[in-house]
């Protein structure tokens, strides 16, 4: 009985995972310079929208977070609480190298030098800035990931939040962010609930 | 004794009774919104739907660029200079250049200016047709930015052949510029010339003709004549005003001197103007790249300094001034004669508009105009945190 | 619509000045109507000179109303910290003459104080603003020196010289620390990790 529930879960697992990729809602928050390459990407010649990625302005709704190159501290503030918004699945993709180590701003003293300690990436997109090519491939190798059930570095948040949690008040201090990750972790079941 | 039976302790629960005397309250419009023009907050005193007060904030884009460019080689800063503004990054490398061969008495080959006039009118046209496209945004006209975007990609393809960088060019070098011309380039320039030409005809009749926009955007933030120049206007701003002004006529750089165009004004100073006077400064670039075109003479294009990681600049200061698509972009540049400069202070052409003014125009408008006000006076956060 | 108009003083305010003048007469306007005699031609187009801190206010009140320079382009400062001075250049721009003015002002680094105008120019508020959030230095009269791009910084003034950005950086933010492989196939063999794993954890 066990075996036949784990098969049947696991097919409505691969039955959403096909739904989800194609549909989608990217964050429209743009947050650095790597930004100005969003809107050909979104426009009539590079057209993101056939792959049913369209921007959305409230995180509620929204799918994708892209970090679209550098983030000073007060905008990790933000983003942070932003992040914290959206409904698991969520997909952090960091675009261009200053997410990856700092980029053009490495000895910069406003800007997070590493992405991956305070949000969990699922996706790193490489350049100065990624052209509008490389960002749907990039988006391509994201809906496959999804598709494969791979893509699932949100669970993390919630499994290391003490991690996170540290790195980020190390960096601004503490903020009141609403939301009881804790809770939410629970809610998605990646937590353990206690009885 | 009151025949009504009220389900709040008898209290009236019609609003108006209960209502704080005070209807003011306090409205962001922060950083993560699509009618920002970039990373950029507005904070709001509102009542009802009319603004009170409008305070700024910036800083979200803050990457201490200044003190960036002190750490750094005289060489290796031409590659962050142009990320300072970034849907018109060219007036940063131009600025940038041009203030050390101020201060060095550097020669600039004549080949070398007609392409750096070149690279600077295309990347106004590509800033303006971006910025209709924002503006478009605001009010709900979404065709507009699907064709205007996409349309600057063909100016964004001919920096690409000839910079091998779409929005980030490196390309403008104390002395010159980095490379010549490739072959049939010129006859490419040509044809998306004509091509930009022919369009700005279907824009009128989508965009500038709609009644949408007509309705929206005619008088609404009224930029007063009397105050634009007092507040520090410059640019399309001040040109909408009525100032024939424009730092490539005043202050004449490169062979801007040798060129025949107009400067484009309007009187009314409202959104509307505002966006006239971008549309007829497209037409204005356009006649100024067919001309560089024509005239450009033969030669070297790079003076090249003989040791790039060892060079110093001398002693000295240079205050130099471009007229960028938003404005008077500014650097002042101070060496002490060594290998990395003293002090960069970069002057946005935003510092004035993003922050001032548009703290003065938001108020007494209504809250659905204040993102077309924004866009309006093309104000650019990376200009003004740096 | 109305017509592209070519005429430089069309609609203007201080249309009444009369025609531009050339640089000298501008350096002998400069003299008479505020005192200053140090300033000179430095190129086409630019003049500079060196002015007293505390006379900087009435100079500027005088090159606003009765020399004709009434676009504040910049105030920019510099940190001379081997003279344990600070330099704060005002730009001034004419439209009439199609001049640009330098006013150069020396202020003592330690006490790093110095009278406002923002009463005669409104976008000298951000200038200060600026100056003071990135260098320290008070400008006595202007009410909002509030930080504005820094809102959260809790180090000592960034420009200044004594503080370096990268010591900084490296101290405070964590750099991903990474051993990559690749070079050994180009080159045989890498030392050493290059990106610090950042100190305290």
């Amino acid at each position: 009985m066990a075996e036949k529930e784990l098969t049947q879960r696991s097919a409505w697992d691969k039955v959403l995972a096909n739904l989800r990729k194609r549909s989608l809602w990217m964050l429209h928050y743009c947050t650095g310079c790597g930004a100005v390459e969003l809107p050909p990407t979104m426009t009539s010649r590079f057209d993101m929208e056939r792959f049913g990625i369209m921007p959305m302005v409230t995180p509620r709704q929204a799918d994708i977070l892209l970090i679209t190159g550098y983030l000073s501290v007060k905008t990790l503030k933000r983003v942070i609480l932003i992040y914290e918004q959206m409904v698991a699945p969520k997909y952090v993709v960091g675009f261009g190298s200053c997410t990856i180590n700092g980029g053009m701003y490495w000895n910069s003293y406003t800007t997070i030098k590493a992405l991956d300690r305070y949000l969990p990436v699922e996706m790193y997109l490489a350049g100065c800035m990624p052209r509008p090519e490389a960002i749907i491939t990039g988006f391509n190798a994201l809906i496959d990931k999804i598709a494969k059930g791979e893509a699932n570095s949100w669970k993390d948040y919630y499994e290391n939040y003490e991690f996170y949690h540290k790195n980020q008040q190390h960096v601004f201090g503490d903020i009141e962010t609403h939301h009881d990750v804790t809770d939410d972790g629970k809610y998605f079941r990646v937590v353990e609930a206690t009885r | 004794m009151s025949s009504i039976v009220t389900a709040n302790d008898g209290k009236d629960i019609m609003p108006g009774a209960n209502a704080p005397e005070n209807r003011e309250y306090n409205m962001f419009i922060g950083p993560n919104h699509p009618g920002i023009e970039g990373n950029f907050a507005l904070k709001l005193t509102v009542e009802g739907d009319t603004i009170l007060k409008a305070k700024t904030e910036a800083g979200f884009l803050h990457r201490g660029f200044e003190k960036l460019m002190e750490e750094r080689l005289f060489i290796q800063n031409i590659a962050i200079v142009c990320r300072i503004c970034v849907p018109d990054p060219d007036p940063n490398e131009e600025n940038y250049a041009r203030a050390i061969e101020s201060i060095a008495g550097i020669e600039v080959p004549r080949r070398a200016q007609f392409i750096r006039v070149l690279v600077l009118e295309l990347s106004r046209i590509a800033s303006h047709l971006f910025t209709f496209g924002g503006h478009a945004g605001t009010i709900g006209l979404y065709t507009m930015p699907n064709w205007s975007i996409s349309d600057r990609d063909r100016v964004l393809d001919l920096f690409e052949e000839l910079t091998g960088g779409r929005v980030y060019h490196i390309y403008n070098m104390p002395g010159g510029v980095r490379r010549d011309l490739p072959d049939g380039f010129k006859d490419r320039v040509r044809k998306v010339m004509d091509f930009i030409e022919e369009r700005l005809a279907e824009y009128d009749d989508l965009f500038f003709n709609n009644k949408i926009l007509l309705n929206r955007a005619i008088g609404i933030g009224v930029l007063p004549q009397d105050k634009a120049l007092e507040w520090g206007a410059t640019g399309p701003d001040l040109r909408a005003a009525g100032f024939a002004h424009d730092v490539r006529k005043d202050d004449p750089y490169e062979i801007y001197g040798e060129l025949d165009f107009e400067i484009p004004t309007e009187r009314d100073s409202d959104a509307y103007s505002r966006l006239m006077v971008r549309r007829r400064e497209i037409v204005q670039s356009i006649s100024i790249v067919r001309q560089v075109l024509d005239k450009m003479p033969e030669g070297s294009v790079w003076n090249k300094q003989p040791n790039p990681l060892k060079w110093r600049v001398p002693a000295g200061d240079a205050y130099v001034r471009t007229e960028s698509s938003k404005g008077e972009y500014a650097y002042y540049m101070v060496s002490d004669g060594g290998v990395r400069p003293y002090r960069v202070h970069v002057r946005g052409a935003s510092v004035t508009h993003g922050v001032h003014i548009l703290e003065h125009l938001l108020t007494g408008a209504r809250i659905e105009d204040a993102s077309q006000i924004m866009f309006s006076l093309d104000a650019c956060p990376p200009e003004v945190d740096r | 619509m109305s017509e592209l108009t070519r005429t430089p003083n069309a609609g203007r305010p201080l249309a009444a000045l009369g025609a531009a003048r050339h640089a000298e007469a501008i350096l002998a306007a400069i003299l008479s109507e505020t005192g200053a005699d140090g300033f000179h031609v430095k190129g086409a187009r630019r003049v500079e000179g060196q002015v007293q801190a505390d006379s900087l206010h009435s100079f500027a009140a005088a090159m606003k109303s009765r020399v004709g320079f009434e676009h504040l382009s910049a105030i920019s400062c510099v940190d001379w910290i081997a003279q344990g001075e600070f330099e704060l250049v005002y730009h001034f721009w004419s439209y009439r003459d199609n001049c640009l003015v330098s006013a150069h002002v020396r202020i003592d680094r330690a006490i790093a104080s110095m009278d406002t105008i923002t009463d005669l120019w409104m976008p000298a508020s951000f200038f200060e603003r600026d100056i003071h959030e990135f260098f320290g230095v008070v400008f006595q009269g202007n009410t909002d020196l509030e930080r504005y791009i820094l809102t959260d910084w809790k180090g000592p003034p960034p420009m200044r010289k004594d503080f370096v950005s990268r010591d900084f950086a490296h101290e405070h933010f964590h750099y991903k620390d990474y051993e990559p492989t690749w070079d050994e196939m180009i080159e045989g063999g890498y030392h050493g990790s290059r990106g610090k794993s950042g100190g305290a954890e």
